[in-house]
């Protein structure tokens, strides 16, 4: 029994006793998936929690592994759980210091659809900033460079976000040909 | 190989001399010394690049000598899914290639978009390009892109115009 308390006191991950700590305002859930750890961070200190993420010296996420975000209109379980804010904006960290992985995930509503840039952190999140705003029309706030990155400069509408159709509203037929989207 | 004569001076000549017409040795030429354009954009450039090697070795067919500039070249091989911003692109490369010109349509997404019906996808480059070859398969294996090259070389032979061609016509 003594055994399975310490393993207990173990599993409490550093991460979370920091945040709750330092941050504990801005935390809405947390969670762990597959031994990761999940974290549901409020949009309004989104920034200033990833800024200490990165800088605590013993945590230490420098590495911004991706950034991409979820639609969840059509799921009412998840859309309950956060006062009905459409999207979810997914941040994936790494650090090389504790060689563990965080989640931290924001709930964004679609009435405001801007997030705070964090180009200012990781000089990386410049082109996954632009992914996500082109498949989903997250505005991210501050980013030097806010760009379709995949999908043609001309083209209309957000293709991840759930209410797009499948095979497009004719995009295939009428695309631009002559412009030079290269 | 492959050049039909259409007269022999033997006896007359020592078999030194033989007679055909212009075009039959210009297609002879023209059919042993295809140079590919290669627009590889997915899984069917890796079964290409496995052609062109030294196991399937396209160079048994005077093929093996690939440009990447199509100034240079007279085989442009599609393989791979083309999207909509690329498709431009490869309309610009189709139109710099010199005439004669042919084109290859190699594997399921070339042809049709195989797998991915989706917004961003073309379902199939014929609607943009004259492809005189289809080659099916997800991805074709090799000897399929020989045999289309092959076929390429038929055409060239019978003394067919490319698609290309023929659309202008």
């Amino acid at each position: 029994m003594n055994e399975e308390k310490e393993v207990e006191e173990q599993s409490k991950p550093l991460v979370l006793e920091k945040l709750e700590e330092h941050h504990a305002d801005a935390l809405l859930a947390q969670d762990e998936m597959r031994g990761t750890v999940v974290v549901v961070v409020r949009k309004e200190q989104a920034y200033a929690v990833l800024e200490y993420l990165k800088t605590d010296a013993e945590l230490a996420y420098t590495f911004l592994v991706d950034v991409t975000a979820v639609d969840n209109s059509q799921m009412e379980s998840e859309l309950m759980q956060f006062d009905y804010a459409r999207f979810m904006v997914v941040y994936q960290l790494y650090s090389y210091q504790g060689q563990c992985r965080l989640r931290v995930k924001v709930p964004v509503h679609e009435s405001d659809l801007s997030i705070p840039s964090v180009t200012a952190l990781w000089k990386g999140a410049n082109w996954l900033e632009r992914e996500t705003y082109d498949m989903f029309g997250i505005n991210f706030e501050g980013h030097p460079d806010l760009r379709r990155i995949l999908m043609p400069d001309d083209f209309e509408g957000h293709p991840l976000r759930k209410d797009y159709p499948l095979r497009g509203r004719g995009e295939r037929e009428r695309f631009n040909f002559d412009k030079q989207n290269v | 190989m492959g050049l039909d004569f259409v007269g022999r001076g033997v006896g007359e000549t020592d078999g030194n001399i033989i007679t055909t017409s212009i075009e039959k040795v210009v297609n002879w030429g023209r059919k042993n010394s295809l140079w590919p354009m290669p627009f590889g954009t997915a899984c069917c450039a890796i079964e290409m690049m496995a052609t062109l090697a030294s196991k399937y070795d396209l160079s048994r067919f005077g093929s093996e000598a690939i440009r990447f500039s199509p100034r240079q070249s007279d085989l442009l091989i599609v393989s791979g899914r083309i999207s909509i911003k690329m498709m431009p692109v490869l309309k610009r490369i189709y139109d710099q290639m010199p005439d004669p010109k042919w084109v290859i349509s190699m594997g399921a997404c070339a042809s049709c978009g195989g797998v991915f019906d989706t917004y961003t996808l073309i379902q199939g480059v014929d609607q943009f390009l004259p492809v005189d070859v289809y080659i099916p398969g997800c991805p074709p294996r090799p000897e399929d892109l020989i045999d289309a090259v092959m076929q390429v070389q038929q055409k060239i032979t019978s003394g067919a115009s490319p698609k290309g061609v023929e659309a202008v016509v």
